[in-house]
């Protein structure tokens, strides 16, 4: 395949100044990659068009429950008339448009969106099903694995029927160095008092590039958890979009990050609460070392009419090296009084009292860095879902940290 | 139970700045924007070269860029019917018995000569395109405190080398469109300098009424307050309503020295039919401050964000601004701080109420450069909703590129919570004045950084009138 480049992916849903380079990014595909969709999965192929027939039935009660209901836009034409014009921002009048249209399907985005949803569906081809049927508590992994020369991508549609329960391990992974690109698109359908689970743990070797693109659905009372680690590859985009459609659903991101070497790593998370007492957790915690780059841009939307809803998102980032660069944007829109919304971010070195404490315990400024980087990655070793997840960890962390393996052990040990 | 009602904020009573005199003895130039015009303005204001060449640059620079994408719609200002100069019928006045009767009266039922004599220690009043008066108490000046017209200090060969040197040099016009328009169309505004180790203990006061239907005011303020010298400037603007739309794009540059401290205080009332595409800009060196303080009331749409940039180490910056959006009206207030030295500082604090429609957005950023280490910054920002027809939006955004660094970022987005009721009415309120005490504290940082008889103005702006409970 030729080279690439996708444009506009991760974009933030109301943008900000062009100058400070945050409002979306570029992503280059190198020339030369084969198409892939190989990866394991450990459970039979769910209903085929599961996710598609979950909305459209989603939409038909969503429709009758709301029969009557008409959008309030913040403008009626006759005022925006007066007014010589409506003054609302693209996104605002976007908004309008959107909501008015009443179609659910409309209203599901991903979190990468645009040119990059379209490459990853290009590559990948007909999504594999992983399906949870009502009442049933349902598990699977999936193991992607960097193969040189390729560009190897699972498309994957999620569905948990009503009350049902729904785990799903992603470990993406490839200890040697190689050409290539590795990436996920994946559909998640919640429905009514539905628990979906969703863990990936990505560990690519550096010279490797990383797609994750999600976008979720939730039904009344459904909660979804999604854990995200990125520590490895040379380039990370990650994009998760989610519509918070059901009364009191609930989700809640933890992303956790180590940036290191020249490594780029990208999130886009957007929420939008469309139904009433929705909750959202957008928490992120990280480490950026070396010279690594992250950005994070974080949204809450708070739609008109999800009355009593909840927003809150924080990002807490360490920098222990000089040339780290870290860019984040937690914003919220708000379009509803009855809600809250919340957002916080700590961006900055070790604190003075954290340091006086190491220092009085006989640690260097540069061993207390290097304990937080290896704090950092036992993390991810103690959330790792699988041994072998836990086994890329260590690989990982034996090439930042001296002895990190070791460390594990004696960890282990003394907890045994 | 009774029933809960919702609290009743009034919209901003405007009356006191709704009013205007006729217009027809007032020089218009055409409306338009043509490079014709922007000759004819240099010429009438016999400008040196250098200045026709600036306004022309600009000129071809507003045509090259785009409109802003990102911020809320301008479709309804068409440039093709804005009247970009307007003369009023005199020449700048050193007493308000010289002002024409008209203008005497506008800036009277405004407060600003009984203002003057109150407490400020010096007063520039401008109408429309020009101003019309000028006046600076004599200790001020025995102190060699300039406070002039630009445009006289650019004809005074005393000055003309100083405003050269800074005459858009923070604000260039190839920033955005609306600074490269206000390159080229500019007219009348302020400039200021404070000499070392000057402090002057009153504020100075530039007030801009903007009287002209479909016109446009592009005044240019320029403060130089050299190292250890302390400075307090107000900016007022109002405007009375039309149905057609105005525009105001000024420019506010600010050199703040070695240890200087210099506090700029804004109050904008402009019309609900106004375009507010204002850029203000401060650089700060070593040990030197700046104090925004900013309340943000009118206009149609705003765009408003004063940017902060810390040159020196130990420099600082602050900004506490409230936004009021009320109906028809879509204001993009914020700041912008970049760190670019060790060791500085910079705290911001905004609220806003949005309320009848109105859409309220902050936006921000907090840039440190590899510069800045052993610097901080925090944000804090409260957006109050008072009703579910308007909206509120908060866009921060955090670039950091230096390691030793602390920056902190806060906000939060609701209506006044029932727990916060809870614990006044536990300590002996009523449930009404639990209300009302939390409402009127909202804009209490902006309003207690502010002189008396402005913060006073303000809160007659935000009138709060309770009825019953939020809810």
């Amino acid at each position: 395949m030729e080279a690439r480049t996708l444009n506009n992916v991760s974009a933030m849903p109301a943008p900000t100044w062009h100058w400070l380079h945050m409002n979306d990014a570029t992503v280059e595909v190198p020339e030369g990659l084969d198409a892939a969709s190989d990866f394991a999965i450990d459970v039979a192929e769910g209903t085929a068009g599961a996710f598609d027939a979950a909305m459209a039935a989603a939409q038909e009660a969503w429709d009758a429950e709301h029969e009557g209901y008409e959008y309030q836009r913040n403008y009626t034409d006759e005022q925006a008339e007066k007014l010589g014009g409506t003054s609302l921002s693209a996104y605002q009048q976007g908004v309008d448009e959107v909501e008015a249209s009443k179609d659910l399907a409309r209203m599901f985005d991903m979190g990468m969106g645009g040119d990059a949803t379209a490459y990853l569906r290009e590559v990948a081809g007909t999504a594999r099903v992983i399906e949870a049927k009502r009442g049933e508590h349902a598990s699977a992994s999936v193991r992607i694995a960097g193969l040189d020369g390729h560009a190897n991508v699972a498309a994957l549609d999620i569905v948990a029927a009503a009350d049902s329960e729904l785990d799903v391990c992603i470990t993406v992974d490839s200890p040697t160095p190689g050409t290539g690109l590795t990436g996920s698109t994946i559909r998640v359908f919640a429905g009514d008092n539905a628990k979906v689970t969703i863990t990936r743990v990505q560990t690519l070797d550096d010279s490797w590039i990383d797609l994750d693109d999600m976008g979720l659905f939730l039904g009344n009372q459904a909660d979804v958890q999604i854990n995200q680690t990125v520590l490895g590859a040379g380039k990370t985009y990650t994009g998760l979009a989610g519509d918070l459609r059901g009364t009191a659903a609930n989700a809640n991101v933890v992303t956790r990050y180590l940036g290191h070497g020249d490594q780029k790593i990208d999130f886009n998370y957007t929420l939008r609460h469309h139904g009433r007492k929705t909750t959202c957790d957008l928490y992120a915690n990280g480490v950026l070392a070396g010279t690594s780059t992250k950005t994070l841009r974080g949204t809450i939307d708070l739609i008109r009419g999800a009355k009593g809803a909840e927003g809150k998102e924080t990002d807490n980032v360490l920098l222990v090296d000089e040339g780290v660069h870290n860019k984040t944007v937690p914003t919220i829109l708000c379009n509803e009084d009855d809600v809250m919304g919340n957002h916080g971010a700590t961006i900055g070195h070790i604190r003075k009292e954290q340091m006086f404490y190491m220092a009085s315990r006989g640690l260097s400024q540069k061993q207390a860095e290097a304990m937080f980087v290896s704090a950092s990655l036992e993390d991810a070793y103690i959330e790792a879902p699988n041994d072998a997840t836990r086994e890329a960890v260590v690989r990982l962390g034996n090439k930042l940290v001296d002895g990190f393996g070791e460390l594990v052990e004696d960890n282990e040990e003394e907890l045994a | 139970m009774s029933e809960k009602k919702r609290t009743q904020v009034d919209d901003i009573d405007r009356s006191m700045y709704d009013f205007h005199y006729d217009e027809s003895d007032q020089e218009h130039l055409e409306a338009g924007l043509t490079p014709e015009i922007v000759r004819e303005i240099s010429e009438k204001k016999d400008e040196p070269e250098w200045m026709l060449e600036h306004r022309l640059k600009s000129l071809e620079i507003y045509n090259k860029f785009p409109e802003p994408d990102w911020g809320p719609s301008i479709e309804g200002l068409d440039m093709d019917n804005i009247v970009t100069y307007v003369k009023p019928p005199t020449e700048q006045q050193a007493s308000w018995d010289d002002v024409p009767d008209d203008i005497k009266n506008t800036f009277d039922r405004l407060g600003i000569p009984e203002a003057e004599k109150s407490y400020l220690a010096g007063v520039g009043a401008q109408y429309d395109s020009e101003l019309v008066y000028h006046s600076m108490q004599d200790s001020a000046a025995q102190m060699g405190i300039v406070y002039s017209g630009i445009e006289e200090a650019l004809h005074d060969e005393k000055y003309e080398g100083l405003i050269h040197d800074h005459f858009m040099k923070l604000i260039t016009p190839s920033d955005h469109k609306f600074a490269a328009l206000h390159g080229a169309v500019w007219s009348g505004g302020s400039f200021v300098y404070v000499p070392k180790g000057t402090k002057l203990d009153y504020p100075l006061q530039s007030y801009f009424r903007l009287n002209a239907k479909g016109a446009g005011q592009f005044e240019h303020t320029l403060i130089i307050v050299e190292d250890d010298a302390s400075l307090h400037f107000i900016e007022g603007c109002s405007a009375p309503k039309y149905n057609v739309a105005n525009l105001h794009a000024g420019a506010v540059e600010l050199f703040v020295g070695k240890n200087a401290h210099l506090r700029y205080s804004t109050i904008e009332n402009w019309s609900k039919n106004m375009y507010n595409l204002n850029t203000k800009r401060a650089t700060v060196q070593e040990g030197g401050d700046i104090e925004w303080i900013s309340g943000s009331f009118g206009s149609h749409v705003g765009y408003l964000y004063p940017m902060s940039i810390l040159n020196g180490r130990k420099a600082r910056a602050s900004f506490n601004g409230i936004t009021f959006a009320g109906a028809g009206q879509n204001l993009d207030t914020g700041c912008k701080v970049v760190l670019n030295a060790p060791e500085t500082s910079a705290s911001v604090e905004t609220k806003s109420i949005s309320k009848d429609g109105g859409v309220s957005t902050f936006r921000s950023s907090i840039v440190a450069t590899p510069k800045a280490e052993d610097s901080a910054a925090s944000v804090s920002c409260q957006s109050l909703m008072l009703d579910d027809r308007s909206r509120s939006d908060t866009i921060p955004a955090m670039d950091i590129r230096c390691k030793n660094i602390d920056v902190g970022h806060e906000a939060t987005i609701g209506r006044i919570g029932n727990d916060k009721v809870f614990y006044l009415m536990s300590r002996g309120m009523s449930e009404e004045e639990a209300r009302t005490m939390i409402v009127n504290g909202f804009a209490d940082p902006v309003s207690k950084e502010l002189p008396l008889e402005y913060a006073v103005e303000m809160n007659n702006l935000i009138k709060l009138e309770m009825e019953g409970a939020i809810g």
